[in-house]
C-alpha cells in the first residue's frame, strides 16, 4: 500500500501545470464555501443577538390571548400583577433580571408631519440589564423613571429631523380600535439617540419611562409584558426553553391567566426567512462542490486517457485490476486532502478576517434589503468554527475519492492488450 | 519437460461485428532455457501469440500451457497473479513509469510480488541494474536516458523476479542499429546467465539472426520452426 501511495503522490505532480490548476479550482471553491457558511452563521448569530438585545430578550410573559394578536398592540391585554410575578419567580437562580414594559403605538408630530412608530415604556433601572439601548447610546443621557423626556433611535431621529434637546410632539395610542380610537399627546424633548445596528430598533422604536406612559395611557401599575433575561450567554441554550417550560408551570400553579414566550417563537418570522435562505444558500454550496468536483473528474478522467498505455504496462507487471482502481483513488484522494487543506486554510483566513472586520456595506445601498432579511445593518461579521473547516475537509476529501471513482474504474477495467496498443 | 506448450490455437477479434482471424490453429512447444524469435511481417499474428503466451489474452480456441498448467480458461485475477510472479515483458516502446528513476522502476515488480524484505529488493535491484550495465545511471528518470539506456532498464525490470519466461515484443524496433545489437547482445547475455527462457517477436533480419530458434509465421499460421546451432 505504501508504494501505492509513494506512486499516487508522484503520479498528482506529474503535470504540475494541471494539478496547479486543479488544486486552485478544488482550494478556491472550498474557501469560498467556508467563506459564505462562516458568513451565513455569523449574519445569523448577529442577527439573533440583535433580536434578543433589542427586541424580544430571552423570554416574555404575556396576558393570555396578546401573543395572538401582538402585532395590533392590544392594550386592554395587559398584565396587572405583573409585580405579583416578579416576585413569584425573584427566587430562581438561572433569572438575571425581569422588567415590565407598554408596547403602544405612537406616532412622532414634528410641524405638519407625523410618523408612525412603536412606542416602548420600560424601566430605567432594570432596562440596561436586559437590552442594549443604554449602550448603545449614541449622544445624551439614558432616562431617569421620572424623566418627562424620550429616547429615540438614530435612525428614526433622522427620518423625522430630530436631535438631542429637540422639543417634539410624540402621540400615544392607547386604543386603536375603530369605534373606540384614544389617544394621548405630550410634548417631551429628545433626551438621547441610540444606535443598537438593528434597523428595526433604531429606525422605528421611541422610549419612555414607564410610569409617565402608564399615567399618559391610562394603564394604573399595569404592563403589556414582563420580559426576563436569563444568566445565559448563548440564545440558543437550550436551558431558556426549560426555563420558559418552568415559569409557565409556576404561573399555573399560582392560577394566572398568563402565557410565557421564548424568544424563538418571538421571532418565529426572522427564524423562517432565515430558514429558507439557508435552504436557497445551499443550493449555492450544491453548484461550487458540483464545479470542484468537476474538475477533479476531468483532471483524473485526463490523467486515464494519457496514461492508458501506462495501465496495460501496470497490469502486464502483475498488478491487480483492484490496485489499479486503488491507486488512482489515492490519486484523486490526494488532490482532495492537499486541495481541502489550502481551502480551509485560504478559507479560514477570510473568515478570520471577516469575523474581526467584518463586511461593511453601505446602508444607503443595501440598508433596504438587509432590513426586510435581517436586523442587520453596516457591517456583517462572520462566525468561523473549527466545525465548518472539518466539515469543509472532510467534505471536499471524500467528494474528490467519489468523484475519482468512474475514472479509477475505467482505469482498472481497461483490456491490457488494448491499453498497451493505445497510441 | 516444455515450458511453453500451445496446442491448436486460434485467436479472433471481431471488428465491427466482422471476424479477423489473427492466428488459425497454431502449434509448438517452448523448451525452459529457450532464445527462440517469432518472426513475421505486420498482420501475421506475432504480438498475438506473444500476449497470450504473457497471459494478457486468451486464445478463441486451443489452449495454451505455461509450466503444464492451462492458462487458457484461467480468470482476469488469476493471470495477474502468474504475470506477477513467472512472466517478463520487454515492450518495443520501454513502458517504464516515467515519474520513478531507473532503480525504483526495477524495484516495482518486487514490491507487487511482495515476497522480499526492503534491504532484498534493494539488493536484486541493484545488481540487475549493475549486470545490465547501468550501474551509474540508477536515480535517473526515464526522460534523462537514451533509448537504449531505457530498454536496459525495462530488460533488468522484467529479469529482477527471475521469470520463468521473459516475452519481447520487437524490443529493438525503436532503436537504431548498433544499439538493437547491443540490446540484443545483452538479451543473449543475459539468456545464458538466467535460467530464463527469452521469446522475442521481429520483423528485422538482424534480429532474426541472433535467435537460437525462429518460428515464421504468416497470415496467423506457423510457415516455419528452425533451430539454428
Amino acid at each position: 500500500m505504501g508504494s501505492l501511495f509513494k506512486l499516487a503522490f508522484r503520479n498528482v505532480f506529474r503535470f504540475k501545470r494541471r494539478t496547479f490548476i486543479t488544486f486552485t479550482a478544488v482550494s478556491v471553491g472550498l474557501a469560498l464555501l467556508i467563506i459564505m457558511i462562516c458568513l451565513m452563521n455569523g449574519v445569523d448569530k448577529q442577527s439573533i443577538d440583535n433580536i434578543v438585545n433589542s427586541e424580544t430578550s430571552h423570554i416574555k410573559i404575556f396576558k393570555r390571548g396578546y401573543f395572538e394578536k401582538k402585532d395590533e398592540l392590544p392594550m386592554d391585554l395587559r398584565i396587572d400583577d405583573a409585580d405579583d410575578v416578579r416576585s413569584w419567580l425573584s427566587d430562581r437562580p438561572e433569572i438575571r433580571r425581569m422588567e415590565k414594559r407598554i408596547l403602544f403605538g405612537a406616532s412622532i408630530i414634528k410641524g405638519m408631519d407625523e410618523l408612525p412608530c412603536l412606542g416602548v415604556a420600560m424601566e430605567p433601572e432594570q432596562d440596561p440589564f436586559i437590552f442594549n439601548i443604554k449602550a448603545s447610546l449614541l449622544e445624551g443621557d439614558w432616562l431617569k423613571p421620572d424623566d418627562t423626556g424620550i429616547l429615540i433611535g438614530k435612525d428614526l431621529a433622522d427620518d423625522v429631523g430630530l436631535k438631542v434637546g429637540d422639543l417634539v410632539t410624540v402621540r400615544l395610542i392607547s386604543s386603536s380600535d375603530r369605534e373606540n380610537f384614544s389617544w394621548n399627546a405630550l410634548d417631551v424633548e429628545v433626551k438621547g439617540l441610540f444606535d443598537t445596528g438593528n434597523p428595526n430598533t433604531d429606525g422605528q422604536v421611541l422610549i419612555l419611562p414607564l410610569a409617565r406612559a402608564q399615567q399618559a395611557l391610562s394603564m394604573g401599575s399595569g404592563a403589556t409584558e414582563l420580559v426576563i433575561r436569563l444568566n445565559v450567554a448563548d440564545p440558543t441554550d437550550p436551558s431558556i426553553e426549560a426555563t420558559r417550560k418552568e415559569v409557565q408551570a409556576i404561573l399555573k400553579r399560582r392560577g394566572a391567566d398568563l402565557e410565557v414566550y421564548s424568544w424563538k417563537e418571538l421571532a418565529g418570522e426572522f427564524l423562517i426567512i432565515s430558514k429558507m435562505k439557508t435552504r436557497n444558500s445551499s443550493m449555492i454550496i450544491m453548484i461550487m462542490l458540483i464545479i470542484a468536483a468537476m474538475g477533479i473528474a476531468n483532471t483524473m478522467l485526463m490523467a486515464v486517457l494519457e496514461r492508458t498505455r501506462e495501465i496495460g504496462m501496470l497490469a502486464a507487471l502483475g498488478m491487480k485490476k483492484s490496485q489499479i482502481l486503488v491507486l488512482f483513488l489515492i490519486e484523486g484522494g490526494i488532490i482532495g486532502v492537499i486541495g481541502s487543506l489550502v481551502g480551509c486554510l485560504l478559507g479560514g483566513l477570510g473568515g478570520w478576517y471577516l469575523q474581526v472586520h467584518g463586511w461593511k456595506l453601505g446602508s444607503e445601498a443595501f440598508g433596504d434589503i438587509t432590513a426586510s432579511f435581517y436586523p442587520l445593518k453596516n457591517v456583517f461579521y462572520a462566525d468561523l468554527s473549527l466545525d465548518v473547516l472539518v466539515m469543509t475537509f472532510v467534505l471536499g476529501t471524500v467528494i474528490a475519492v467519489v468523484t475519482s471513482f468512474y475514472p479509477a474504474l475505467k482505469a482498472a477495467r481497461l483490456n491490457p492488450v488494448d491499453a498497451l496498443r493505445h497510441i | 519437460m516444455a515450458i511453453i506448450r500451445v496446442d491448436n490455437v486460434s485467436k479472433i477479434y471481431q471488428t465491427n461485428g466482422i471476424p479477423f482471424p489473427a492466428l488459425r490453429g497454431i502449434s509448438f512447444t517452448v523448451d525452459p532455457g529457450e532464445f527462440l524469435s517469432i518472426a513475421g511481417p505486420s498482420g501475421s499474428g506475432k504480438t498475438t501469440i506473444l500476449n497470450i503466451m504473457g497471459c494478457l489474452d486468451q486464445p478463441s480456441e486451443g489452449a495454451v500451457f505455461l509450466d503444464e498448467q492451462d492458462i487458457s480458461r484461467k480468470k482476469a485475477a488469476e493471470l495477474a497473479v502468474i504475470r506477477r510472479h513467472t512472466i517478463g515483458f520487454v515492450f518495443q516502446t520501454f513502458n517504464l513509469i516515467p515519474i520513478l528513476t531507473a532503480f525504483e522502476n526495477v524495484e516495482f515488480p518486487l514490491i507487487l510480488k511482495g515476497d522480499l524484505s526492503a534491504k532484498d529488493r534493494r539488493e536484486w535491484a541493484e545488481r540487475m541494474l549493475v549486470d545490465v550495465g547501468l550501474k551509474d545511471f540508477m536515480h535517473r528518470r526515464p526522460s534523462e536516458m537514451s533509448g537504449g539506456q531505457q530498454q536496459r532498464v525495462a530488460i533488468a525490470r522484467a529479469l529482477v523476479k527471475k521469470p520463468q519466461l521473459l516475452l519481447a515484443d520487437e524490443p529493438t524496433a525503436n532503436l537504431d542499429s548498433k544499439t538493437g545489437k547491443e540490446i540484443l547482445d545483452l538479451m543473449l547475455a543475459m539468456n545464458e546467465k538466467t535460467e530464463s527462457t527469452f521469446i522475442f517477436s521481429t520483423h528485422d533480419r538482424m534480429v532474426m539472426d541472433f535467435a537460437r530458434r525462429l518460428i515464421r509465421l504468416r497470415d496467423g499460421r506457423v510457415e516455419s520452426d528452425e533451430t539454428r546451432g
